[in-house]
């Protein structure tokens, strides 16, 4: 059959067009490296996510420059390369440098947790730490760091406690994880229970001891060391190649599992592996830093914002979970009302608000 | 009908499908051939829907096989059956914030890698589903904002920058006013035309009748009439599966048979 040019004709039989008449749109970079790859970037998202790692390096340099211990501001790049004094060198290395990686590292991976449940719920109060994933991962930490030290390394148990609060969640809806509102109302349920498993934990082995008390109840990076960094990074550099995978595919999915199934996501196998994700990234990040509150459930939203495209985005996410972090703890660490108070208070405390303003809205939309 | 696998794109063999243990599809045989427009009709709750969507995938047989070119879509992976058929489901959810564009782009999935995201057939596609359906200048129009024609118009481009060779529409036109849904439909014939194999489910028999190139009458979950227009909408047929007493006469402007139901108002 021949075709007219003025009806519209199957693409593979079009003329391959000169690349110069089909470029990208307005506010769209793609990056390219030969023919093997080639990604849009939207411009608005790339500016985000400059401005917010400059922010983050801010916070990250006040950090480690305010207060008694501070390291001055004009020793701190001879510091960072293994020069100056030796004390800054200590402050630098052990006490305030790890607190800093950690908090970055635990910010970004609670922020792509809770993008990812947020998506996979369609709902922002999908979110690990409102659903119970937090404070089941809090209690396994607690049992493996308290209860059996030396048995169970704290991830593991960390990552088994958010396992069997995810599963008894899905259980205890009847439905699995796919109706938010019954996920929501059961999540609050299992999350009580696991916070007054911990308490039980803390309140019989630990009385004596407030940091850990701290730890384990509120989340806190007061005394973090590198162990706890290498252990955050390396979650995020293990899950990152799924990551990169699962961008894509839960974008679509938030149309429905039909609609993304026609475009070709296969959307139970995504939503799986989204659900993994999740657990794994807030599992380690209670495992460092305990269950620290409302991080999970604050950043994807507000980078949902931040981005203007109309879907979840890791990348901001991650950024915006770091900066959350590493402000709330620059915040106990130097401001005087604040000081000495575990973050995860300071995040709470925040996060409580913005929790309470989408339960109403939630509930006048009618989706609860 | 042609034996020729080769000459079908779609098939379904013996197929059962329906939710839960109930079937609402009972054991139905049908080929669809390469470039044929094929319009489903029959009563509410026929299974015409039902058996749409197993032809895009979406619901998974209770018995029997769908072949897609002569391949179980079991078999196939999600990815490659969307390079080959879209379907437009009845009222998608619309995602919050999203733009015509940004929804268009959506469709474009299937074309990439995970390292090629972006190509230059995308941006021609994309822009070939704007102008198609007239939303270029909606472009950068939030969907949800939009009037129920120009949203439907969105997603159809969506289908359409899928760049597929089999389009399967559920109820294209419902919720349109009369203007909108022969505007649509008219596109879908002129896609037709240009080598596209459609399959549509539609209401209106006067418009079934008018643009199909084939007819399939469903009833109770089963096939019971398959042909030409002419040969499906007959008063007997139209009175045993719909319960309407009616005649039919030829459509003025096109020839095509033309439904006169014989209930009228009650006087007084």
């Amino acid at each position: 059959m021949s075709r007219q040019s003025t009806l519209p004709s199957r693409s593979r039989s079009a003329p391959p067009a000169p690349e110069t008449e089909h470029r990208p749109p307005r506010g769209v970079m793609v990056l390219r490296l030969g023919r093997a790859l080639a990604l849009p970037i939207r411009r608005r998202s790339l500016v985000v996510g400059v401005l917010i790692a400059v922010v983050v390096l801010v916070c990250a340099a006040a950090t480690l420059t305010l207060g008694n211990l501070g390291v001055p501001l004009s020793q701190l790049p001879s510091v960072l390369t293994g020069g100056g004094e030796a004390t800054d060198r200590f402050v630098l290395s052990r006490l305030r440098g790890p607190r800093l990686i950690v908090a970055v590292g635990v910010g970004a991976a609670l922020g792509i947790a809770g993008a990812l449940f947020q998506s996979v719920t369609r709902n922002p109060l999908g979110s690990p730490d409102v659903i119970g994933l937090a404070a089941g991962a809090g209690s396994g930490a607690a049992v493996a760091a308290l209860l059996l030290p030396g048995v169970l390394p704290v991830p593991v148990g960390a990552l088994l406690g958010a396992g069997l609060a995810i599963g008894l969640v899905a259980l205890s809806t009847g439905t699995g994880l796919r109706h938010p509102g019954r996920l929501i109302v059961a999540g609050i349920g299992v999350a009580a229970m696991a916070q007054a498993f911990t308490h039980f934990v803390v309140a019989v082995l630990a009385r004596d001891e407030a940091t850990s008390l701290a730890t384990y109840l509120n989340g806190s990076l007061t005394a973090r060391d590198w162990e706890h960094a290498a252990v955050i990074w390396g979650a995020l550099a293990l899950s990152l190649p799924v990551l990169v995978y699962l961008a894509g595919p839960i974008r679509l999915g938030e149309m429905g599992d039909e609609i993304s199934e026609t475009l070709g996501v296969p959307a139970k196998s995504t939503r799986t592996a989204a659900i993994l994700m999740s657990v794994v990234l807030s599992a380690a990040a209670v495992s460092v830093a305990g269950p620290i509150a409302f991080v999970a459930l604050t950043a994807p939203q507000i980078a949902r914002r931040l981005s203007g495209a109309g879907g979840p985005s890791l990348v901001l996410s991650a950024a915006v979970g770091a900066l959350l972090l590493v402000c709330a703890d620059l915040v106990v660490q130097q401001v005087p009302v604040g000081e000495g108070l575990p973050v995860g208070i300071v995040t709470m405390g925040l996060g409580g608000i913005y929790l309470g303003h989408l339960l109403i809205r939630e509930w006048r939309k009618g989706s609860l | 009908m042609s034996d020729d696998a080769s000459a079908s794109v779609l098939a379904a063999r013996s197929l059962t499908l329906g939710y839960g243990s109930d079937p609402v599809v009972h054991g139905v045989d049908l080929e669809i051939g390469a470039g044929e427009f094929t319009v489903v009709v029959g009563p509410n709750g026929c299974g015409k829907s039902t058996l749409l969507k197993a032809f895009g995938r979406v619901n998974r047989p209770m018995s029997g096989q769908v072949m897609l070119h002569g391949r179980d879509l079991r078999t196939r992976r999600t990815k490659a059956v969307a390079r080959e058929l879209a379907l437009l489901p009845q009222s998608p959810v619309v995602p919050e914030g999203v733009t015509v564009r940004s929804l268009v782009e959506r469709g474009r999935f299937a074309h990439h890698t995970l390292l090629r995201q972006w190509s230059p057939d995308d941006e021609r596609a994309i822009g070939e589903a704007l102008d198609l359906t007239g939303t270029t200048d909606l472009a950068e129009v939030p969907v949800a904002s939009l009037s129920g024609g120009q949203r439907q118009r969105a997603w159809v481009a969506m289908v359409l920058a899928q760049d597929t060779g089999v389009l399967l529409l559920d109820e294209p036109t419902t919720y349109l006013d009369i203007a909108h849904q022969y505007d649509l439909l008219q596109l879908f014939a002129r896609l037709h035309r240009g080598g596209r194999t459609v399959v549509a489910v539609l209401h209106d028999l006067a418009q079934a009748a008018r643009f199909a190139t084939r007819l399939v009458m469903m009833d109770g979950g089963r096939v019971v009439a398959d042909g030409t227009p002419q040969e499906v909408v007959t008063s007997e047929l139209v009175g045993d599966v719909f319960g309407l007493a009616c005649d039919v006469v030829p459509d003025p402007r096109t020839g095509t048979p033309l439904v006169i139901p014989h209930e009228e108002p009650v006087a007084g």
